[in-house]
């Protein structure tokens, strides 16, 4: 087992490391210059995830939240476990093969984000109280007025943002490493996991279908939480 | 040219000549005393009296001071006006505002929450201030912590700085290539793929020779690795990292006694 | 024994068709100084990882014949055993600061930290490293506050520390302006002198002209040519083939064919030209 974790490990892996880490705090604040409703802070852990391995990818993600908690703003210290299942999940669905063409990567990214919705609630409330300091927390405060317990009414609002956030993410990772040259992919331990099936404007118009199906079962399903 | 992301500032104090892992221990003390004590007050008195009294004992009270009137209270007051207003805890109002009101046990759950959460911050910033990132590095590397693990983190300090000038001036570039950064949700949106492409793609095709690079120099050697600086672990270290531990397990049994 | 021996070797990257190296043999003797020149796509690059190990190890690909340094086999070596023997810079000054360290001196030693040296001895190399290559007065520096060719002087200087036997260069200069390319040279100059064995992939002709024992010149992953650097330069050859020479060769060339460069040789540099053109007809010019 401790193999396979190291397997994910090569000179390069430690190179880029640094790299993704940089890449998902500067691109986490470009989108907060753009005023735009996302985070985007774990492109760069997608990437090392679905080029190395999942251990990789989790680690990328927990060392982005530590620096970034402890260099630049202290309210995203707490979050890191949720970045490190962030890169671990990315990681085990690339193993899976489900990073490989447009479709695949949304059903990747809405994974993922579930993933995330899941592990950030038991923080956001054993540590925030549920009222985390992030804009998302209003719609926690209007569940809760409307009578929803604290657990639910914050594992909704995870639920509602997340999938948008890490489809997109999920999908810029992609479009980069389709952008790369192959000579750079095949350092990494593990390019077979991205070796494109397609990647052809048709399979980015199925790709969509695929999110815009994935984000009304979400709606299915948050009425059905919302209304219980 | 800011190429270093480290807040550590070279002073002759007593924090700056403990070992490290004394240090970080100390934090840890700190952090988990202000969670887990039963007192009610206690990360108020930590946060208010402890830590400043720390900062003067590092010699670093000047610039906590700063970082903490600029970053920490305004964070710190936002989470507790949240908390406050939004807890759906207790009865007893006693503040309304139009449609929010702050209940008598929402004021004190916000209240030491945003304390707690004063701690945390505020003893890492004191960590930081008084601790070179290569020194930690190197002590922890010293006892165990894989050479690579200090890599990462202390390349990562020094690239974070350099990725967000290139990111400025990819900005800057581009903008006055006409690319519009305010404005409609989708002409925003579309900034992002002009933005985000030429910093990620620069940085990424670097990252081969610089692997090459590290590899000419030893990186994956089997020889046990040495240390050019060292750090010293004096007694005091010692004992006070004893000490430090006894503090963490009175608290947690504490804790678990009284509950 | 020759000190550098490649019998037959063949390589190819993965995932590519066409192999990058095709049946190169070549020779290096200890001390020697050898200039590689080649358009590019000629396999230079490919050549000097080759050397310093890289090839095959670690960008893996199909590789056939035999590479041997210093009397080791490259295929009987590992990579971290090779580097500790062959010595490897290249043309991006900013891709070989580690970024693990803060100050210049750090940085230096941080290859001796990998390889396990012990604090004492690692200081007197670290000293005794930049005061070869001049650089004592950037020790206390961050490596990133640095122009390029006081970076490009650090990255030599690390890998000198490290005492190879065999420094391979990949066009150390093409990045530099012309201050950093003379500190650069300088260095190189000074490690050759001191006998280090040198092989250097470089287009400043009249520079090689100085300073190399012998010239290889690579073209489509093949040996096209190979000898003294005034039987190389200035052969018909290279220009056929696509070779940058220097202008020297190039004017004196079109002289010869109107019969006004009366020398049996070639210039290649600036002093010979001169002294080919004013000498009073016949004989060679060096």
């Amino acid at each position: 087992m401790f193999n396979k974790i190291k397997g994910n490990f090569n000179t390069q892996t430690w190179v880029l490391i640094p790299i993704a880490i940089a890449i998902n705090i500067a691109v986490g604040q470009i989108v907060v210059l753009l005023k735009l409703p996302v985070y985007l802070d774990s492109i760069g852990t997608v990437l090392v995830a679905v080029l190395c391995g999942p251990w990789a990818g989790a680690l990328t993600g927990a060392l982005t939240n530590i620096i970034w908690g402890l260099a630049i703003d202290p309210n995203a210290l707490p979050w890191w476990p949720v970045a490190f299942f962030i890169g671990y999940m990315a990681g085990r669905m690339a193993q899976w093969g489900f990073f490989k063409s447009w479709w695949k990567v949304a059903v990747t990214g809405f994974v993922v984000a579930l993933t995330a919705a899941v592990v950030s609630t038991p923080i956001a409330v054993y540590i925030y109280g549920g009222i985390t300091a992030s804009g998302s927390s209003f719609i926690t405060a209007y569940l809760l007025q409307t009578g929803q317990g604290i657990w639910q009414a914050v594992f909704s609002t995870g639920f509602l943002v997340e999938p948008v956030d890490k489809i997109t993410t999920a999908m810029i990772a992609f479009a980069i490493i389709l952008g790369l040259p192959k000579r750079t992919v095949g350092g990494y331990p593990k390019p077979e996991q991205v070796e494109v099936e397609g990647g052809s404007k048709n399979e980015l118009y199925i790709a969509l279908g695929v999110v815009v199906l994935l984000i009304l079962i979400a709606a299915f399903v948050l009425r059905g939480i919302l209304g219980g | 040219m800011p190429e270093r992301l480290s807040f550590h500032i070279k002073r002759d104090s007593a924090l700056h000549h403990l070992n490290p892992l004394t240090k970080l221990l100390l934090v840890l003390t700190l952090i988990l005393t202000a969670f887990l004590a039963p007192f009610y007050w206690t990360p108020h008195i930590l946060a208010v009296l402890f830590i400043p009294l720390l900062s003067i004992l590092g010699k670093v009270g000047r610039e906590y001071f700063s970082t903490a009137i600029r970053l920490i209270l305004p964070a710190a007051t936002f989470l507790f006006a949240m908390q406050a207003f939004f807890q759906p805890v207790g009865e007893e109002i006693i503040f309304e505002f139009y449609f929010l009101d702050i209940t008598r046990e929402s004021f004190l759950f916000a209240f030491s929450n945003a304390m707690r959460i004063v701690v945390m911050v505020s003893a890492f910033t004191i960590f930081l201030l008084t601790t070179h990132p290569s020194e930690l590095m190197s002590d922890l590397t010293r006892r165990g912590l894989p050479g690579q693990f200090a890599y990462v983190i202390i390349s990562t300090l020094q690239i974070l700085p350099q990725m967000q000038a290139k990111a400025q001036t990819i900005i800057s570039a581009q903008r006055s290539r006409g690319l519009e950064t305010e404005g409609g949700f989708f002409k925003r949106a579309g900034a992002l793929v002009p933005l985000i492409g030429p910093l990620v793609f620069g940085s990424l095709v670097e990252v081969e020779e610089r692997a090459i690079a590290i590899e000419a120099r030893g990186f994956t050697s089997k020889h046990v690795k040495t240390s050019l600086h060292e750090i010293p672990d004096t007694s005091t270290d010692k004992l006070l990292r004893w000490f430090l531990t006894a503090l963490i397990l009175a608290s947690i049994g504490l804790r678990i006694w009284l509950s | 024994m020759a000190f550098v021996n490649f019998q037959n070797v063949t390589y190819k990257y993965p995932l590519t068709k066409t192999p990058v190296l095709k049946n190169i043999n070549l020779q290096v003797n200890e001390g020697e100084f050898i200039a590689v020149m080649g358009p590019n796509g000629a396999g230079k690059s490919t050549l000097c990882y080759a050397l310093a190990g890289f090839v095959p190890h670690f960008f893996k690909g199909e590789i056939s014949g035999e590479i041997e340094v210093d009397g080791k086999k490259s295929s009987e070596s590992t990579l971290d055993e090779w580097v500790l023997n062959v010595g490897l810079a290249f043309q991006n000054p900013f891709n070989q600061i580690s970024g693990a360290k803060y100050t210049v001196f750090e940085e230096i030693a941080f290859g001796l930290e990998n390889i396990g040296v012990p604090r004492n001895e690692m200081k007197d190399r670290v000293d005794e490293a930049m005061a070869l290559t001049g650089i004592r007065d950037l020790a206390d520096r961050s490596p990133y506050s640095l122009s390029g060719g006081q970076q490009q002087r650090v990255a030599l200087t690390s890998i000198l520390v490290m005492r190879p036997r065999l420094l391979v260069l990949d066009e150390p200069t093409s990045q530099m302006d012309p201050i950093g390319t003379r500190e650069v040279f300088g260095v190189v100059r000074k490690m050759a002198e001191e006998g280090m064995t040198v092989v250097m992939v470089e287009h400043k002709v009249e520079w090689i002209a100085h300073f190399a024992d012998r010239v290889i010149a690579l073209n489509e992953g093949q040996v096209l040519m190979e000898g003294k650097p005034n039987e190389v330069l200035t052969a018909d050859l290279l220009p056929e083939k696509g070779f940058g020479i220097s202008r020297y060769t190039s004017v004196a060339r079109q002289a010869q064919q109107q019969g006004l460069w009366k020398q049996k040789q070639l210039p290649v540099t600036l002093f010979e030209a001169a002294e080919g053109f004013t000498s009073k007809g016949g004989g060679g010019s060096n």
